[in-house]
């Protein structure tokens, strides 16, 4: 059993250490992303304090089963990450490491300015990784709306401060029903437009395109895996269990979240460049999941955070080695490609089938799950969600067309249309593929283990008097 | 009543950020918008003709909230590391582009 606070300290620690070890700073970093991924599964649940206060007077860390689980997708996909970009990490290795620390507090943290520390923590390390790929303007906007949505994020918790006297999460969630309505609607309102920055909802996402259209190998699935699953995360946690939002405010929520995924879809649909196309589908995917967890769909909503996270790794992988290798990446001229390493042909197959969830893949658990709680609450939303998923598909299954086939469409194939696109370095990404692969193929057909686990994560969510009792317990 | 004056200030900052088109007034409005935000926490804890919370012999009465100027001393550090990185940002826009207005800058997405 491991204490959770060493999946902050160590990584931390290496980072200060690899600073004046410059020539040692990989193994520090290999060595602490394997550390933290193997320890994920041996994490001790429970309540942590820091410093001997007991909540809510201190900070403290929460290892439900929610957070328990996200932990170790986090983890494992950020060691992924390493792998396929491990080509690019240059100087960056402190600052990875600073992010792995970050990340992991901002999942298990129970105090929400210790998340608001956090969340500038993975922020500011993200504007520095991103500004390696030389679009400078491109960064600057992420940063001034990154930073105007942390001192939102901050006003609307200040606010929460000033009427509760608590930062503690699950004091707040006791006293926040019995809140007044302004406040309520106040604090709520600066909360989710500060959260909704880094988690890409539609009206504070204009600086997406200029960031994940630009990516590396490294920052590609770095960003649209480990940054967006953490955020969602966060987002499920405090919009679920901490700060329940009531009738009023509920359906303006759930109305930003469907906007979001069918703008997004479309505007995927007309997307020329695979990066950008990519882009598009995970602001898409992002609104869709924060849909659900809105109209306490959890379940549903985690299978479909894991199945989009492990999907997006291959898919961000791929495209960014692509550009790397070729300095372009229009999908006209990527006819073909597959025929030329086909193993990573087939795990970004499989990736994308299963994140348009087609029967067989693992992903098909998360539409039927999703399409099954909307159902139980109106009709509208299921219509919309389908909507969105059928132009997900046709573009998606339009792209797979374009990648396996070489030549023009409405003509017949021939391989003289073949690309002349190679990717280099791609062993790693080949392996990461097919081991990606086979994991949706047979969760999938056996999705047993996976399932019984999210459920027990949805549970523990939807749950907030265990919670409850588990930090205030003590006093 | 001195909140709404600091979050009129914190609203300056915002009208700065949609309004200015160069990039170094923009991070001045950025800092303008922290400052109304830190001084908005500040306020959040003050008690009418309390003392500083330091505990002193023969030291009595009222004390202010210690809380907000704790949270505020880690805002302020974190809004001069943004600054910092804003800084560094700006200063490659203009070693790339020549300039530091908006509406000269090209080309950026068209890769």
């Amino acid at each position: 059993m491991i204490n959770p606070v060493l999946l902050i300290a160590i990584p931390l620690l290496a980072a200060f250490i690899s600073v004046f070890i410059q020539k040692l700073s990989w193994v520090l970093l290999f060595g602490v992303s394997i550390f933290t991924a193997i320890s994920g599964f041996f994490l001790q649940k429970g309540m942590f304090m820091i410093g001997g206060w007991k909540p809510p007077f201190g900070i403290n860390l929460m290892i439900d089963d929610y957070s328990f689980i996200i932990i170790i997708v986090i983890n494992l996909l950020f060691f992924l990450t390493l792998l396929s970009g491990m080509w690019e990490l240059k100087k960056n290795k402190t600052i990875l490491m600073v992010i792995l620390a970050g990340i992991n507090g901002l999942v298990m943290t129970g105090d929400l300015f210790n998340l608001f520390v956090f969340l500038e923590i993975i922020t500011i390390s993200g504007y520095i990784l991103a500004a390696s790929s030389d679009k400078y303007y491109s960064v600057f906007k992420y940063l001034v709306l990154g930073t105007l949505g942390s001192s939102l994020y901050l006003f609307g918790i200040m606010v929460l401060y000033g009427t509760l006297g608590t930062l503690n999460m699950a004091d707040i969630s006791q006293q926040f029903p019995n809140v007044s309505g302004s406040v309520k609607i106040i604090s709520l309102t600066f909360v989710f437009a500060g959260l909704g920055v880094e988690a890409k909802l539609l009206p504070f996402n204009a600086w997406v395109k200029g960031i994940y259209g630009n990516t590396t190998p490294l920052t590609g699935p770095l960003f649209s895996t480990v940054f967006a699953t953490g955020a969602i995360a966060v987002f499920g946690r405090i919009f679920g269990q901490i700060l329940v939002p009531d009738s009023t405010l509920i359906f303006a929520f759930i109305a930003l979240g469907l906007i979001t995924f069918i703008f997004a879809e479309t505007s995927a649909m007309a997307s020329k460049k695979l990066r950008e196309l990519l882009t598009f589908s995970s602001i898409g995917q992002a609104g869709l999941i924060i849909t659900m967890f809105m109209i306490g769909g959890f379940y549903a909503a985690l299978i479909q955070l894991i199945n989009n996270a492990f999907a997006k790794t291959i898919l961000f992988s791929y495209a960014t080695k692509a550009y790397k290798s070729n300095g372009d990446d229009t999908i006209n001229n990527m006819s073909g490609l597959f025929r030329k390493n086909v193993m990573m042909g087939f795990g970004f197959t499989v990736a994308t089938l299963s994140l348009i969830g087609l029967p067989l893949f693992f992903g098909f658990y998360a539409k039927i799950n999703m399409l099954q709680s909307a159902f139980a609450l109106n009709m509208w939303i299921p219509a919309l969600i389908i909507l969105g998923s059928i132009i997900e598909g046709i573009y998606y299954i339009r792209l797979l067309v374009k990648l396996w086939n070489p030549g023009e469409e409405g003509q017949e194939s021939s391989e003289l249309a073949q690309s002349q696109f190679v990717i280099k370095n791609g062993f790693s990404l080949s392996l990461i593929a097919v081991l990606i692969g086979i994991i949706f193929v047979v969760s999938g057909i056996i999705p047993d283990f996976l399932t019984e686990n999210i459920a027990k994560a949805a549970d523990s969510l939807s749950d907030a008097a265990t919670y409850l009792s588990t930090v205030l317990g003590g006093i | 009543m001195s909140q709404y004056l600091y979050i009129a200030l914190m609203f300056v900052g915002i009208y700065g950020l949609l309004s200015q088109k160069n990039i170094l007034k923009m991070i001045i409005s950025l800092n303008i918008m922290e400052l109304g935000l830190n001084l908005f926490i500040i306020s959040t804890g003050y008690i009418k003709e309390a003392k500083a919370p330091i505990i002193l012999f023969g030291n009595e009465g009222n004390y202010v909230d210690p809380l907000p100027q704790a949270i505020v001393l880690t805002a302020i550090v974190i809004g001069l590391g943004v600054t910092a990185v804003a800084l560094m940002l700006a200063r490659n826009i203009y070693k790339t582009y020549g300039t530091y207005e908006i509406d000269e800058i090209r080309g950026e997405n068209d890769d």
